[in-house]
């Protein structure tokens, strides 16, 4: 990311000021004693002395809520158990775009195949995590907490976010929901927000204005309980700055991206302009729900998920193309599901909760092109409980983009995915 | 505002924001520092009792509703609520007869076959009606609770022709009766049986989404004890239950039953006819509502509601005794819950989440419904949904989630500050009515701005601001709390909306 320039010159409004001079100061001194006394002035900073400026890529987290059934986004069309078990859904070898010589693509995902082809997309399967659960909100909870064993109630993505300085209110942004995922549970703030545009104070409706606001909204949360406040004074940090994205007039994706309309699609443009704008993003998630399909999940010709693969990949193209090359040699982009599906379809045209998953990776420094991961096989015997067994940890991807993409130290990491041990599938290159 | 047209809701996704749902399972614990020199939540409030109750067991204080609990005491007050029937209502159920379509039978909504959504839109906005004046208040808050711990979305795909009947028969019938009449009545309900798929679960083909969902929502929770053989037996026990498509309503079909030996939980039958396949899955269902960890689940989550996010263990043990002292009757619950030690040491504990700020709100500035017809009712309908909390309408089966850490968020909070303000100075909706803003002050204007901030405060909030705050709503009209207020100053003119929104915008009105 550059760091000798930002997109948005500063308005003039105090906060905005203060904001801009703590961060041009700590991108121009990099002395750790000055860098630890900034911190400390900070409410929010976390103890992270000497520290530079994040330099890494912008991890963007993609979580296919619901239980998204890989299987039938990179199929096994090789595997002979797979057409066993699923005489009805299944997806036909004839049908899908040839991978390797085990997996193949489904039709509807046509829009990724240029990425997959320049190697700039690929997929990891049989990943899960290290214990089964099949429950979409214990597993959701333990997939995002990312500490199994452990008695931490923080979220992977805050303690992440608290190894690194907190320079930016834009550091960790949920996009496209005015909730933030349980990932984000921790000391440091994130924003959440429907979209930039809508970030805003309505009364506020010029510079004075929104100042005599702030100052009077930041007076009400002096000494209010830290639930209301930290939000608070979050959205009052960054008030200034969407207004200025906002103000920038309306958004033209580049080299003729076309997002679809659609929340999905909303959500990764408005991710795209942080990036663009240069505001100090680091982690953005964006959530994609509605993968748990137990009836009428239909075939390869249409239906529900003929209709979810196609937005997905829509959406991701849209968002690669908008990024350009030199954009997306920026950007990791890990999507992540809490199960996958069991591999034998059900009675009403779906597949129920499973086990191992495919996790998809958009980015320059992904190792695209390929299907990561030891494949273990859809024979009775193979299985979990009827489910496709999971050989990699889902936090070992992680933390190898955390390592090699992110500039994250091995204290870091340990920190983040504690007792994660050090097998990594090796899925991106290591950043110059 | 993104997100309030008709085509954002119906392409809302399931568990699409569930990771915050899972987040309730966890506690706010490390989530939040607190600032070191924050006022104790008690200091944003007072420590009125009466108050207290009126805050937890309903949607926000009215003049009205603070009248009755002084005029008659706390306890009467709770034994009258806990009798909703005796409470009188027509004002209300008048504004609810606007809404004609919800008066059609399920059966007749079936033959149609028209699949429109109008039937659930006025369910949500009969929700609306009812938690903003409604007279029964803890009914509708207890309404509330239950409509999410049986969460059958609305509106959704399938509930176009049952989803007002099962708000009727199951929600309603039974949310201060007893639990397990209302969770047999969800089970057979054909809302409950198209949500989790139980319709189409066979002996030959199981679906395990009901079964599992009866396990780890509705009944004995994730921490239950039960095993996956568990969960997939509570799936076979329960096939069969299915609907007619005939008429849409429900059937059992003993032909598609699974027979043979099944246990969960310590419940283990022969099983051994198709026939008999339904009054076995009643007897589970009994089983399941009357199981000590279904009591600690329920007291759990009751005082999550009530009392704080991190409940009291002996709190929910003694809840829980009572729960299955009393044949699973929630009212005797809610009794003993009202008048524990720990509920009334908890003032301040809790967050108003978006929909409970809107119809506090709604209840603070004392609105009133459209003079004619619902048009501001459905402008609340998305000023609800634009917060993220439309009633009824939360995805996943997990029911909305009930935490502060739940609902942290920076751009929640502006979207509050935004709806408080559009509210004080009724942009929108318009067709709802809120009195003059002048109402709001006293009849002889105070000499100072200081007095001026309490008295308003006092109206709405029926509180007095800690001293920092009110000098933070002073300065933002330029003036310090002692300074001469004028009766042209812009603070009780062309700024008084302001005033209005930044006494909602304190942690008194943020707070339950």
């Amino acid at each position: 990311m550059s760091t000798d320039e930002t997109a948005i010159t500063p308005c003039g409004c105090p906060d905005y000021e203060r904001g801009m001079t703590r961060r041009s100061f700590l991108k121009r001194a990099g002395a750790a004693g000055l860098v630890a006394g900034i911190a400390h002035e900070t409410a929010f900073s976390q103890l992270a002395f000497g520290a530079g400026p994040f330099t890494g890529d912008v991890l963007v987290v993609l979580s296919l809520r619901g239980g998204f059934d890989g299987l039938q986004a990179i199929v096994p069309a090789a595997d002979p158990d797979y057409a066993t078990w699923r005489p009805g859904v299944g997806i036909p070898a004839n049908a899908l775009w040839q991978l390797d010589a085990t997996f193949g693509m489904h039709p509807a995902m046509v829009d990724l195949q240029p990425f997959w082809t320049d190697e700039t997309f690929g997929a990891v399967h049989a990943v899960g995590m290290s214990e089964p659960n099949r429950s979409h909100f214990a597993a959701m909870e333990e997939m995002e907490r990312a500490a199994p064993g452990s008695g931490l109630r923080t979220g992977w993505i805050d303690r992440l976010l608290g190894t690194r300085l907190h320079e930016s209110e834009f550091q960790g942004v949920q996009m496209g929901s005015s909730l933030a995922a349980s990932a984000f549970l921790g000391q440091t703030p994130e924003l959440a927000m429907w979209s930039i545009d809508s970030f805003g104070l309505s009364a506020a409706y010029d510079d004075d204005e929104l100042a005599r606001w702030d100052t009077a909204l930041r007076g009400l949360n002096d000494g209010a309980p830290g639930m209301l406040s930290e939000p608070a004074l979050a959205a009052l940090g960054a008030l200034s700055v969407a207004a200025q994205i906002t103000n920038a007039g309306t958004y033209l994706p580049a080299n003729g991206a076309v997002y679809p309309d659609t929340d999905l699609g909303h959500a990764l443009t408005d991710v795209a302009r942080l990036i663009k704008a240069d505001v100090g993003l680091e982690v953005a998630a964006v959530d994609y729900g509605d993968w748990d399909m137990h009836v009428d999940m239909g075939d390869v010709d249409g239906g529900w998920m003929v209709d979810h693969l196609s937005e997905l990949s829509g959406a991701l193209a849209a968002f690669a193309t908008d990024m350009g090359t030199a954009g997306m040699a920026g950007v990791t982009l890990v999507s992540l599901t809490e199960f996958g599906r069991r591999i034998q379809e059900n009675g009403s045209g779906g597949t129920d909760h499973g086990h191992g998953q495919v996790v998809l990776m958009m980015g320059g420094g992904v190792k695209g092109g390929q299907v990561h991961g030891q494949w273990p096989g859809l024979a009775e015997e193979d299985l979990v409980d009827g489910d496709l067994a999971a050989t990699t940890d889902y936090r070992s991807i992680l933390a190898e983009v955390l390592e090699r993409r992110c500039g994250a130290s091995a204290a870091d990491v340990a920190g983040v995915f504690p007792d994660l041990g050090g097998d990594r599938p090796d899925v991106v290159q290591q950043l110059p | 505002m993104e997100g309030t047209t008709t085509g954002t809701i119906e392409r809302r996704s399931f568990l699409k924001t569930a990771a915050v749902g899972a987040a309730a399972i966890g506690a706010v614990g490390t989530a939040f520092t607190g600032v070191a020199r924050a006022t104790s939540p008690q200091g944003h409030l007072s420590g009125d009792q009466d108050l207290h109750l009126l805050r937890r067991a309903t949607f926000g204080l009215t003049p009205a509703s603070v009248a009755r609990i002084r005029q008659i005491g706390r306890e009467r007050w709770l034994d009258e609520q806990l009798r909703p029937s005796s409470i009188g209502d027509r004002a209300c159920e008048d504004l609810v007869d606007r809404l004609p379509q919800l008066r059609i039978s399920m059966r007749d909504k079936y033959e149609t076959q028209d699949f429109d959504w109008n039937v659930m839109f006025a369910l949500g906005q009969a929700t609306i009606i009812r938690a903003a004046w409604s007279q029964r208040q803890l009914f509708e808050v207890m309404v509330d609770f239950w409509s999410n711990h049986l969460n059958v979305t609305n509106p959704g795909d399938h509930g176009w022709y049952n989803r007002h009947d099962y708000d009727r028969t199951v929600i309603r019938k039974h949310a201060l009766g007893k639990f397990e009449d209302m969770l047999i009545a969800s089970a057979k309900h054909p809302a409950m049986l198209h949500y989790l798929n139980n319709l189409s679960s066979t002996k030959d083909n199981p679906n395990e989404n009901y079964g599992r969902e009866l396990l780890e929502l509705h009944t004995v929770g994730v921490d239950g004890g039960y095993t996956e053989e568990h969960m997939r037996q509570s799936a076979l026990i329960m096939t069969g239950w299915t609907i007619d498509w005939d008429t849409g309503l429900f059937r059992y079909d003993g032909s598609d039953h699974y027979r043979g030996p099944v246990e969960v939980l310590g419940f283990s039958r022969a099983n051994d006819s198709g026939p008999g396949g339904q009054d076995l899955a009643l007897d589970y269902l009994r089983y399941l509502a009357r199981h000590r960890q279904t009591a600690e689940h329920l007291a759990t989550k009751l005082a999550r509601r009530f009392v704080g996010d991190e409940p009291p263990s002996g709190l929910v043990d003694a809840l829980a005794d009572t729960y299955q002292a009393n044949g699973t009757a929630i009212a005797p619950v809610l009794r003993k819950l009202f008048r524990s030690t720990a509920f009334r040491s908890s003032i301040g504990e809790k967050v108003r989440r978006p929909y409970e700020d809107v119809i506090a709100t709604l209840r603070a500035l004392r609105y009133k419904a459209d003079a004619h017809g619902t048009g501001g009712i459905q402008g609340l309908y998305w000023v609800c949904e634009s917060l993220g909390q439309a009633p009824l309408a939360w995805s996943p089966p997990d029911g909305y989630p009930d935490t502060a850490a739940d609902w942290r968020s920076a751009g929640g909070t502006l979207d509050r500050w935004n709806t408080h303000m559009s509210l004080a100075a009724h942009w929108w909706p318009s067709e709802i009515r809120r009195p003059k803003l002048e109402s709001y002050l006293p009849k002889r204007l105070p000499a100072t701005y200081g007095d001026l901030v309490q008295d308003v405060a006092k109206e709405l909030l029926f509180v007095k601001l800690p001293g920092e705050q009110r000098d933070a709503i002073c300065g933002f009209f330029d003036r310090g709390a002692g300074s001469p207020l004028h009766d042209d100053d812009a603070i009780v003119t062309w700024r008084l909306s302001h005033l209005v929104s930044l006494v909602l915008d304190t942690p008194a009105h943020l707070l339950r």
